[in-house]
């Protein structure tokens, strides 16, 4: 279990590691400066997945990251400071940009599947992904004005 | 999801090429493209995208390499997972605020059904349409649909269609749909943010990831809201599906066949 765990940290710090490296060409963040964040992602991440692996719900471990997350930067708490400003220097589309990478290579495993599909499933396709984020803005945009938050 | 990790780490092949294509697509930065009524806004990670499904096909890749690339992405979406929780917190009076509205944006996801179901009928696809459009065709959804239809029916080549359009085509073109409304559309970034939360994960930060290049002050809360909005659509998203969207899916289908039969059959009498 434990070299199970040393392993997930090993892949975790060496994806960290190419996320500095974007977040220092794209967004000039010098690396060192970006590692105390890059420290407390990576720690979130690593606990989320002990979470999963030891408590006895079956919940996935983006569920205990995002809680842990929330809990460890709610301001006024002791260490809330540190973990808002610390990362903030990793930013947010640096780390899009590697997801994408990633799944990028992937995708093209399913590259030959995808080219069989129909036009018309390709139209479709389109018009579904369209459909649920018009849907989810129109309704989100209404409720803000009624609200008078926008 | 633990098994093999023993050897993701050691995939240095694998590390050296994706840290190139990141570096060369931050290196080339962000495009904007004006097309006269807005403009479409084109993000490194997008050209990381293309670079890598490039790569795929290039001898640098083996089926090894690909098939840790997809685990990574699993990783990559954790580090998105945290850094997008860590915002979450300083904003939560702000969610609260919103609440109201990040809730019932999820109704908005039947705008699958209401936009792509009438134009699948129309383009003559019959129970496929059903698996297709009563939602976004995520893992959840494959589950669904193959359990409550079977392995062999239309409905599951339907999802499954869909399943592997999204995987393919889904950040990408979310990423440059949200920039366009975002540029053409009154629509406010916030809306936007919220919509950004299909319930996937790269889909998600494509679709936020534009609104930000776009408004780079407003950061913190698109990520906030894009990034709560995504997590109760994987929380609540296939209860949704299973009540109300999948069954709702199913009358507007039988309606939508019906009224296409019978324009069928009176065009036949005419020309009879």
């Amino acid at each position: 279990m434990l070299k199970n765990m040393s392993e997930w940290l090993l892949v975790f710090v060496v994806v960290g590691i190419i996320i500095l490296f974007g977040n220092w060409v794209g967004y000039s963040v010098v690396p060192l400066d970006a590692l105390p964040g890059m420290l407390v992602i990576v720690l979130l991440c690593l606990s989320g997945f002990l979470l999963e692996k030891f408590l006895p719900f079956k919940i996935p471990s983006i569920i205990y990251i995002a809680i842990l997350g929330v809990i460890a930067s709610i301001p006024g708490l002791p260490w809330a400071e540190f973990v808002i400003e610390s990362t903030e220097a990793i930013n947010f589309l640096a780390i899009t940009t590697v997801t994408l990478a990633f799944a990028g290579v992937g995708i093209g495993r399913s590259w030959a599947d995808f080219t069989k599909l129909g036009w018309k499933m390709v139209v479709v396709g389109f018009c579904v992904l369209f459909g649920t984020f018009i849907g989810s803005a129109i309704i989100a945009e209404v409720v803000l004005r009624v609200q008078g938050l926008i | 999801m633990s098994e093999g990790i023993g050897k993701l780490w050691k995939d240095w092949r694998l590390y050296a090429i994706i840290l190139v294509v990141v570096m060369v697509a931050e290196w080339i930065g962000s495009r904007e493209i004006s097309i006269g009524i807005g403009v479409i806004l084109l993000l490194p990670m997008l050209f990381a995208f293309i670079f890598g499904l490039g790569s795929f096909f290039s001898p640098l890749i083996k089926e090894k390499q690909a098939k840790n690339s997809e685990s990574l992405v699993f990783i990559s979406i954790s580090l998105l997972a945290a850094k997008l929780s860590v915002t979450m917190g300083p904003a939560l009076s702000l969610l609260v605020d919103i609440g109201p509205a990040l809730i019932l944006q999820e109704i908005g996801n039947l705008g699958t059904i209401l936009i792509a179901l009438p134009v699948a009928v129309f383009l003559g696809l019959k129970r496929e349409a059903v698996g297709m459009t009563h939602s976004i065709g995520r893992e959840g959804n494959v589950a669904l649909i193959t359990e409550k239809f079977g392995f062999n029916s239309p409905e599951a080549r339907g999802v499954m269609a869909m399943y592997i359009f999204g995987t393919v085509f889904g950040a990408v073109f979310l990423g440059i749909i949200s920039g366009f409304l975002a540029s053409v559309t009154p629509l406010h970034p916030l809306s936007l943010a919220m919509a950004s939360g299909v319930g996937s994960g790269s889909m998600m930060s494509a679709a936020s990831g534009s609104l930000i290049g776009l408004y780079p002050n407003l950061e913190s809360d698109i990520i906030a809201l894009a990034g709560m909005s995504n997590l109760i659509s994987s929380m609540i998203g296939l209860y949704f599906t299973i009540f109300i969207a999948l069954p709702l899916c199913e009358k507007l289908y039988s309606i939508l066949i019906k009224g296409k039969e019978k324009k069928v059959k009176s065009k036949m009498d005419l020309e009879g």
